[in-house]
């Protein structure tokens, strides 16, 4: 679809409507010249969007290979050989939008028009060309160019802010209450309540923290919070390191997004009567993109547990479907049953799963992973030491009961690990060992010389 | 593609020539081949771009990724069959064309080029070898028939492709054998003449009729034609060499290029040459004015002749040895090359204007010349002699290589009251169509000295014209 047609209905309705005062409209799509962005903004929009243009500009030369690392220009490659051809400059790019916007004031000087604001949805200014192509002869534009009656007593730009209720959401009392932890690394705790409202709680805080310290964050245990009660999306998001997060209730999607070093506990509220290990607790997409941290939740989790984790610890009582989908690093424990389509396009980290029914075959997808048992010292003591810390922080009777019984419950364990992410490790482990070996030999050398 | 990171692991390898010792003795090819193994890993160097820059450039247009990528895996004869779709005579491109599709292949922007002009060649020397090249006659016949002026390689491609639709053509060539250029221009040394023999005899079989010794306006009144045929196609190339009429251009031992090469060329397919007329350079001081393409080839061709010195000289300045900023990738950079024949020696300077032949007894003993410099006036670059800098050159052979200006009109051209172009070569649209009805001309003729891809290129289109013409 052009971007044109979408445009102008776009404007049009939202001019009838009395609402395109409210908001800016951005379009874009093969934007090159000032003659695009005129023409554009007299279709009704005031922001544009630049991607192969500027793409070109900085020495793409289309030729269409960013899917295989092979970029010989440079740009769409990580492989050092060819980020060497890179030829971009800033400058380029700089030089680009300048003459942009040159030949934006020359035609808007050919219109007469002085402000950019002044041309936005003045379709009178655009005429339709001749054109003899079959195709065009049958197309009737005068839609397109439409300008409706309203656009004399409504705004046709945006004149309005949002308001973005920003000012008294919960973070900024999670600041105020964590002054001295964040400002003199002193030990805080608090307690406060939750509602699903609250979105995105802690972002805000860790921003202060990561602000601070960078990527250090807190001392461990530095800051610790009590929340009760149906916490909202994305609770904990990219929570910083020396934070806990401890959330007696249940909690939305996205929990625990981005989650950047924090730790995040979820418990059911006390008094609760239902089985946590066969409940949900939390919602989807928990974890995504999470790069370092914990998370302990005594319950089930939502679909897409784990998606894109790339660092993260978790301990979870059961899941729904597509759990540790595309995740690439960190390690996954599930006290449960499982959906379908678990691991899928999973390349690194290991997940361990108790499979309490012996059908988690059926439930994985082993298009990039391979399953084993717990055979190694290494996976017994690293699923044990998750699950003790799942004890610790959530109390869950489920995880006590396959801890205390282990001789048993350790068989029903399966291991899932993504192929290649195994021979890359086991290739590290023998440059290793090999490596050492090198050592051995030089010091033997060296000790029969001497 | 076969293998998407080839230009990472392979560098561009180019075969090379045989020594310089060695081929100075003989008129073969002096380029050598990669072993198959070898030229695998050279094709497996394309990208298969996106945007292929080399399809841009090329004039007919060949689609190299595509058959580099069967190179690669070795199915020569799905490369055949996607190359010959586009191009008529690879065997003669893949040995004489400049490569216009290297120079912006889009490697070449920070890396060196694919080596695409000598795929081409392997890819049609493998069909032959596998004996894929043969004789593929038209199932019907329009019962229109064509004559094509001129046995060059315009003719040949715009013969091959009106035959192949059907058409009954009959090309009449003015010498003894057909080939034009290819056959009496280039040397031997860079393109064996064999090599033209066995398209024309697979030409032959599919049914074009080949008439030599038939120069029209001479031998064959173009009436006649003109009364014979449904339509004409003109490809006679643009041979009115240009001139240096200086003091002296009298002398004996001043002679155009071509006719050099010609002699030559003749004397290698087992031709005698009359005494009277042999031009030679044995033991003699050679100096041959204009620095291109036609001026090397007798740089080569005197060195094989024995010749004492040679000498070349270019009025322009030498071009930049790497691309300039005023011809930036893709576009075709004119660059300081150095020719096969410049390797087995030759003086060459650039910037020398020729004054007057200086003679002894009717022959040409020496030129008076003198440096000149080029200045920029307002954005044109004119010629100015340096004061003080007349030097004198020994030279008792003296070979005019400075390019033809347009195509020989007097002979029948003119008779047919063919419109001319500003440059004086014939004038066609887009179209091929001369001024007068049923009359095309192509290549040389049309456009004025140029390539010989550019001339199949040219034969090409005026056949599609043809055609389309003629199916009306």
């Amino acid at each position: 679809m052009p971007w044109e047609v979408g445009l102008a209905e776009t404007h049009q309705t939202l001019v009838l409507n009395d609402l395109r005062g409210r908001v800016r409209l951005q379009t874009d799509g093969q934007m090159r010249t000032g003659r695009d962005i005129v023409i554009g903004g007299l279709l009704g929009a005031e922001e544009f969007g630049f991607g192969t243009t500027t793409l070109i500009v900085m020495g793409c030369i289309m030729m269409r290979k960013c899917h295989l690392n092979t970029c010989p220009v440079g740009i769409a490659t990580q492989d050092p050989r060819l980020r060497k051809r890179f030829a971009g400059k800033p400058e380029h790019l700089i030089n680009y939008f300048r003459f942009l916007a040159e030949e934006v004031r020359e035609v808007m000087a050919s219109l007469g028009i002085r402000k950019f604001n002044d041309l936005i949805g003045r379709t009178d200014l655009l005429e339709v060309a001749p054109n003899s192509h079959w195709k065009a002869k049958s197309a009737n534009p005068s839609l397109l160019l439409h300008r409706p009656a309203e656009a004399d007593k409504y705004a046709t730009y945006c004149v309005q802010d949002q308001i973005h209720k920003i000012d008294a959401i919960l973070d900024r009392t999670l600041i105020e209450k964590s002054k001295n932890a964040i400002e003199k690394k002193e030990k805080v705790s608090f307690s406060v309540p939750v509602k699903n409202t609250d979105r995105t709680a802690g972002a805000m805080l860790s921003y202060e923290i990561s602000k601070r310290y960078g990527d250090d964050g807190l001392p461990e245990g530095t800051l610790s919070v009590d929340f009760n009660g149906s916490a909202g999306q994305s609770f904990g998001a990219f929570l910083a390191k020396g934070v806990t997060f401890r959330l007696n209730g249940d909690a939305n999607d996205y929990l625990g997004k981005g989650l950047s070093g924090g730790k995040i506990v979820v418990v059911p509220p006390k008094g609760s009567t239902f089985k946590p290990e066969e409940n949900i607790i939390i919602g989807n997409t928990v974890l995504y993109g999470a790069t370092a941290g914990e998370v302990y939740v005594r319950g089930v989790a939502g679909e897409r547990f784990c998606v894109r984790n790339s660092g993260a610890l978790a301990v979870i009582e059961g899941t729904g479907d597509h759990c540790a989908e595309y995740m690439t690093g960190g390690y996954l424990v599930v006290l449960g049953k499982v959906g379908r389509n678990f691991g899928a396009g999973m390349s690194g980290g290991i997940a361990y799963v108790y499979d309490v029914d012996g059908n988690f075959d059926y439930f994985c997808n082993k298009g990039m992973v391979e399953l084993s048992k717990l055979d190694n010292d290494e996976d017994v003591s690293r699923v044990k030491s998750m699950i003790q810390k799942h004890i610790d922080n959530t109390d869950s009777e489920h995880a006590k009961n396959i801890l205390s019984n282990w001789s048993s419950t350790q068989p029903k364990f399966i291991k899932v690990m993504p192929v290649e992410y195994k021979r890359a490790l086991e290739e590290m482990k023998l440059k290793e060992l090999d490596k050492k070996l090198e050592g051995i030999i030089e010091e033997e050398e060296i000790g029969g010389k001497a | 593609m076969g293998d998407p990171t080839g230009f990472l692991k392979n560098n561009r390898k180019v075969a090379g020539y045989r020594p310089v010792e060695q081929r100075i003795n003989d008129y073969s090819e002096v380029e050598l081949q990669l072993s198959e193994d070898e030229r695998k890993l050279q094709a497996s160097r394309c990208m298969d771009c996106g945007v292929p820059f080399c399809h841009w450039s090329c004039p007919v247009s060949n689609i190299m990724p595509e058959w580099q990528d069967r190179i690669f895996k070795g199915e020569w004869k799905e490369a055949w069959e996607l190359l010959q779709e586009t191009n008529n005579f690879p065997e003669f491109t893949g040995r004489v064309c400049p490569a216009l599709c290297e120079a912006s292949c889009v490697l070449a922007l920070n890396d060196e080029a694919v080596t695409i002009r000598q795929n081409e060649l392997a890819v049609i020397e493998k069909a032959f070898e596998l004996g894929l090249v043969k004789a593929n006659p038209p199932k019907t016949r329009s019962g229109k028939k064509v004559a094509v002026i001129g046995g060059g390689p315009a003719g040949l491609a715009a013969a091959d492709q009106l035959n192949k639709a059907g058409h009954m053509v009959t090309l009449f060539e003015g010498t003894d054998r057909v080939g034009g250029y290819l056959r009496y221009g280039i040397p031997d040394f860079k393109l064996e003449k064999s090599f033209i023999d066995r398209r024309l005899d697979i030409m032959k079989e599919e049914g074009v009729v080949f008439k030599t010794n038939s120069y029209v306006g001479r031998d064959v009144k173009i009436n006649d034609i003109m009364k014979e045929y449904d339509a004409v196609c003109i490809t006679i190339g643009a041979r009115e060499a240009r001139d240096l009429p200086i003091e002296g251009r009298e002398l004996s031992g001043i002679h155009q290029a071509l006719d050099y090469l010609t002699q030559q060329n003749k004397t290698c397919a087992g031709d005698k040459v009359c005494q009277d007329s042999l031009i030679a350079a044995l033991d003699k001081n050679v100096l041959v004015i204009g620095g291109g393409d036609t001026g090397s080839d007798c740089v080569g061709t005197a060195n094989r002749q024995g010749a004492r010195k040679v000498t070349q000289i270019e009025l322009l300045p030498m071009p930049s040895k790497t691309r300039t900023d005023s011809e930036p990738w893709p576009l075709w950079p004119r660059l300081h090359k150095t020719s096969s024949s410049h390797e087995e020696g030759c003086e060459r300077l650039w910037c020398i204007s020729s004054k007057k032949f200086i003679g002894e007894n009717g022959k040409v003993k020496k030129v008076l010349a003198c440096k000149v410099e080029w200045v920029n006036e307002n954005g044109r670059f004119n010629m100015k002699e340096v004061p003080g800098s007349e030097f004198e050159i020994e030279a008792d052979l003296v070979l005019l290589a400075m390019g033809f200006v347009h195509v020989v009109q007097k002979d029948f051209v003119n008779e047919l009251g063919l419109k001319l172009d500003a440059r004086g070569n014939i004038d066609t649209g887009a179209d091929f169509k001369t001024s007068v009805d049923k009359v095309f001309a192509a290549g040389d003729a049309n456009r004025g000295a140029s390539l010989v891809v550019y001339a199949i290129s040219e034969g090409r289109g005026a056949a599609n014209a043809i055609n389309e013409f003629l199916s009306k």
